[in-house]
């Protein structure tokens, strides 16, 4: 009898499921990130000059740097751990459309860098008396999560390969995902201080069609990627 | 807007059109050095072929008798 | 590396008269700006070097895409010549850009979007080479060189985008009635001779540069597979 092969949505599940579970029985991948991201925002804080007045207009700034480096953690430990686990040749041998692989781990990706953030935004709150929990911020925090996990997945599985490793993601991500990070940040901006809708719809309108261009492209050139 | 005189910028755009010049030129002598160095060293690795063709020829005929 | 082509001659000797002839029309034909003065004569240049390493940086994404679908070298070969004169090229253009803003805004270095995307654009390509120098399998390589290069020209023309819709104080020369941003410009007739020139001045430039970048990556290949053979 043929067995067929699990459908593209379900294959995905099925890694998304893979990683949080394993997350979740260890914790160590999250609790580095959160770590990391309370040790930038204390660092900021020396760094800058966080009086009331100031730290308006840094707070979306703070937060994105925050999360671009935390979320640059997540990427490689994720990848390096497939690689050493050996999941990686698994998954690969299972009968399954490529393209799986790459919506499975930017999904769980996602979901790290998500968690993270939704730890981040409450203590930063309390930290700087900013009020951080409006739902149009998360929003603009989501879709600009989306579209660095989508890139930075994509480019965490090349990295891995490189003799450099780790070290070359940042340099490869975050150039590319500057106009993500640029227009969040801006996004971001408007809302806290309260800008025209008009004026917050630009970067908006930047931030969704960058997610939908790399995930397509990521989705579409992540066979040529992924080893042998 | 009616300016009396215009200003004097002529260093900058002397170093200006110096900077290109210059990025323009180094660059196109990286290019050359990079081809010699290449050509040299693809004919040593070539001579080496040749030689390690002629060592290995002369084995083979010395293992056949 | 086969000798040299007579096109290929012919265009060395064209491309050099061209520039000559732009650095003519930049320094003596077009007129002295009234607000700047002499230092806006490296404008001409800002731009044509601007154009050439955007079309450069379009083209590699290109032969990137072509790598990928046909799996044939010679686009990964064209890709590394675009990618690296076109960086070439745009270092140019960002240092021609601090030195015209230095006495037009009084600082060598802005934090404006245009500015900083162009510093991020540079940055993409030198990540390029980066990841290529970490792999040594040579078709790995180029797989990967063909995706980045993909993902760096997708991302260079939405920075232009991001240019546009923000407010900047880099002037808008082109399609602009009053010259909104401080610096701006319109242009005598003089002046448009001058910008056209140059602009294809450095395309032919460009084209040569690539050429010669092309046979010197062909020269690259095969020593590379010679050193395979030897260490077999």
């Amino acid at each position: 009898m043929k067995k067929t092969s699990p459908s593209l949505l379900k294959a995905t599940l099925a890694i998304v499921q893979k990683d949080l579970a394993a997350e979740f029985r260890s914790f160590e991948l999250i609790s580095a990130m959160l770590v990391f991201s309370l040790l930038v925002i204390i660092i900021f804080n020396f760094a800058l000059e966080l009086d009331i007045k100031t730290r308006q207009s840094v707070t979306a700034g703070v937060l994105w740097t925050t999360f671009a480096f935390a979320g640059t953690l997540g990427l490689n430990r994720s990848m390096a751990v497939e690689k050493d686990r050996g999941c990686m040749d698994g998954l690969l041998l299972a009968p399954v459309d490529r393209s799986a692989i790459y919506f499975g781990k930017a999904i769980s990706n996602l979901a790290f860098m998500l968690i993270v953030e939704a730890v981040i935004l409450p203590v930063y709150s309390m930290l700087y008396n900013v009020n951080l929990f409006r739902l149009d911020l998360l929003g603009v925090i989501l879709l600009g999560s989306i579209g660095y996990s989508a890139v930075g997945t994509l480019l965490s599985t090349m990295s891995a390969q490189t003799r450099t490793r780790e070290i070359l993601l940042p340099i490869l991500l975050f150039p590319v995902a500057i106009p993500v990070l640029l227009a969040a940040v801006k996004a971001s901006n408007g809302l806290l201080a309260g800008a025209e809708f008009s004026e917050i719809l630009t970067p908006l309108n930047i931030l969704i069609v960058y997610d939908v261009i790399f995930i397509a492209v990521a989705f579409m050139v992540f066979d040529f990627v992924v080893e042998e | 807007m009616f300016l009396e005189t215009i200003p004097d910028t002529s260093g900058y755009m002397i170093a200006g059109f110096g900077v290109c010049f210059a990025v323009m030129g180094i660059y196109i002598l990286s290019m050359y050095l990079r081809g010699a160095n290449l050509k040299r060293d693809a004919e040593m690795l070539e001579s080496l072929q040749v030689e390690n063709k002629k060592t290995k020829s002369k084995t083979d005929t010395a293992k056949k008798k | 590396m086969q000798p040299k082509p007579i096109a290929l001659k012919i265009l060395d000797v064209v491309s050099i008269i061209s520039i000559a002839a732009a650095t003519y029309l930049a320094l003596f034909f077009a007129p002295t700006e009234a607000v700047m003065g002499q230092v806006q004569r490296v404008f001409y240049f800002h731009i044509g070097t601007a154009w050439v390493a955007m079309l450069g940086f379009i083209l590699a994404a290109v032969a990137g895409i072509a790598y990928l679908v046909t799996k044939n070298m010679l686009w990964d070969r064209f890709e590394v010549a675009a990618v690296e004169v076109s960086a070439m090229f745009f270092f140019i253009t960002i240092a021609l850009g601090s030195i015209w803003a230095r006495p037009a805004w009084n600082t060598w270095w802005t934090w404006d979007p245009r500015l900083t995307t162009a510093a991020v654009t540079e940055l993409i390509y030198i990540a390029y080479f980066m990841l290529r120098q970490g792999i040594e399998d040579p078709e790995k390589r180029a797989r990967f060189g063909a995706v980045y290069s993909l993902l760096g020209g997708l991302s260079a023309p939405i920075t232009f985008m991001v240019i546009r819709l923000f407010r900047t104080i880099h002037p808008v020369v082109i399609g602009s009635q009053s010259a909104a941003a401080q610096g701006g410009f319109s242009m005598t007739t003089n002046m448009r001779t001058t910008f056209f020139f140059a602009l294809f001045a450095f395309t032919v430039l460009f084209i040569d540069l690539i050429w010669h970048r092309i046979r010197l990556g062909g020269l690259e290949e095969k020593v590379e597979q010679l050193k395979l053979e030897a260490s077999i």
